[in-house]
């Protein structure tokens, strides 16, 4: 199987790879983790505790190269936004932009798993509320 | 798409129309051989689904089905029959490389029964956190940032004894895990094997999480190997 030149760049030039300081009040952590492929993720958002924008994004991942460029560009996209205009983003809009085959799609949940989990983290720490959005889907 | 076909409801045999059972290779009657059957890996074997298996007769099996089906005897036969006893060999290689690996004769029977085992169906569960020890997940993580510094070292041309004694420590500790893994599988064998409806579902859940994190652990095993060794 071939990867996009997307992915393959991503891969290359993996964007935001790096760590954050876990025990930072203004750091969310969020590490997930595919049991199928026995891949590992972890995404780091450093949040403006002013504006709710997220300024910084680091990730690490173990994995393959959907599971890195997935990563690689959840930090890109979710970097200058509000944390809750981070949430809206899918994984379908990942596997789109890296034109991802369906073996490959679950890289992409596992981004998505890491942004809500990093973010979720995030609000855990600094007593945010869960949004409306979260609460709709825990029902 | 895997489904258990019953294997006792008989087929008409092409030759001689008598009634065998859809899993055989050969008629009972005529002996003629038949084309390769729609059932599942076990009843090629004559075997209901099971876990523990004898694997000495397995192998006597294959053997002896493999002679019968060998093209060789069916130089003169029929285009049809010529043409079955290659398919019947590459299902008959299939089944056995399937049912003799205990993890492939694992995933094989689980998938029978409907798990979506597999990286094409991952991400399914993905809300169910059970299917991922977070406790797990940290030690993995952190033992692949150890093996990355380590990698590194050595590229540079440095050797860290410290975080070599920590590998060899990782990778004794894991070995552990892997073989309690494969202890709990083979106890859930049993369960499976000897058990009720109920029991042999939740035997089946047991085992696909156990599956999960045998193959989290194998990677790590693997990779620690690989570094260590290189």
């Amino acid at each position: 199987m071939a990867y996009s030149d997307k992915v393959v760049d991503h891969y290359n030039n993996p964007r935001n790879v790096g760590t954050l300081d876990k025990s930072s009040q203004e750091v969310g952590t969020g590490l997930v983790g595919a049991p199928e492929c026995g891949d590992v993720m972890r995404l780091q958002i450093r949040v403006n505790p002013e504006t709710q924008v997220i300024e910084e994004a680091k990730f690490k991942t173990f994995g393959c190269g959907s599971a890195i460029a997935s990563s690689s560009l959840a930090t890109e996209w979710i970097k200058g936004r509000t944390v809750e205009d981070a949430l809206t983003i899918k994984n379908t809009d990942i596997v789109k932009e890296l034109s991802l085959p369906p073996v490959k799609i679950h890289c992409s949940v596992l981004a998505e798993d890491a942004i809500r989990a990093a973010i979720g983290d995030w609000k855990k720490k600094n007593g945010v509320a869960e949004t409306a959005q979260a609460a709709v889907a825990a029902k | 798409m895997l489904k258990i076909v019953d294997s006792a409801v008989p087929v008409a045999c092409w030759s001689c129309s008598a009634a065998h059972k859809a899993s055989a290779l050969f008629c009972s009657n005529c002996s003629k051989i038949q084309p390769p059957p729609s059932g599942e890996y076990f009843s090629v074997f004559g075997l209901r689904p099971q876990l523990n298996l004898d694997l000495d007769a397995l192998e006597r099996e294959l053997h002896r089905l493999s002679r019968r089906l060998h093209p060789d005897r069916f130089a003169r036969a029929s285009e049809n029959e010529r043409e079955w006893s290659l398919a019947d060999t590459a299902l008959l290689n299939d089944a056995y490389r399937t049912l003799k690996d205990p993890l492939r004769r694992t995933e094989y029977l689980l998938k029978l029964h409907g798990a979506e085992i597999g990286e094409e169906h991952a991400g399914k569960d993905r809300r169910d956190p059970s299917r991922v020890p977070p406790d797990l997940l940290e030690e993995v993580f952190d033992l692949n940032m150890q093996l990355e510094e380590m990698r590194s070292a050595r590229q540079a041309g440095e050797t860290d004894q410290e975080l070599e004694k920590n590998l060899v420590e990782a990778k004794k500790k894991f070995d552990g895990l892997l073989e309690e893994v494969d202890r709990d599988l083979r106890a859930q064998w049993q369960a499976w094997d000897e058990g009720d409806q109920a029991a042999r579902e939740a035997a089946q859940k047991t085992m696909a999480a156990l599956l999960d994190r045998r193959r989290y652990l194998n990677n790590l095993v693997r990779d620690v190997t690989e570094t260590l060794g290189a």
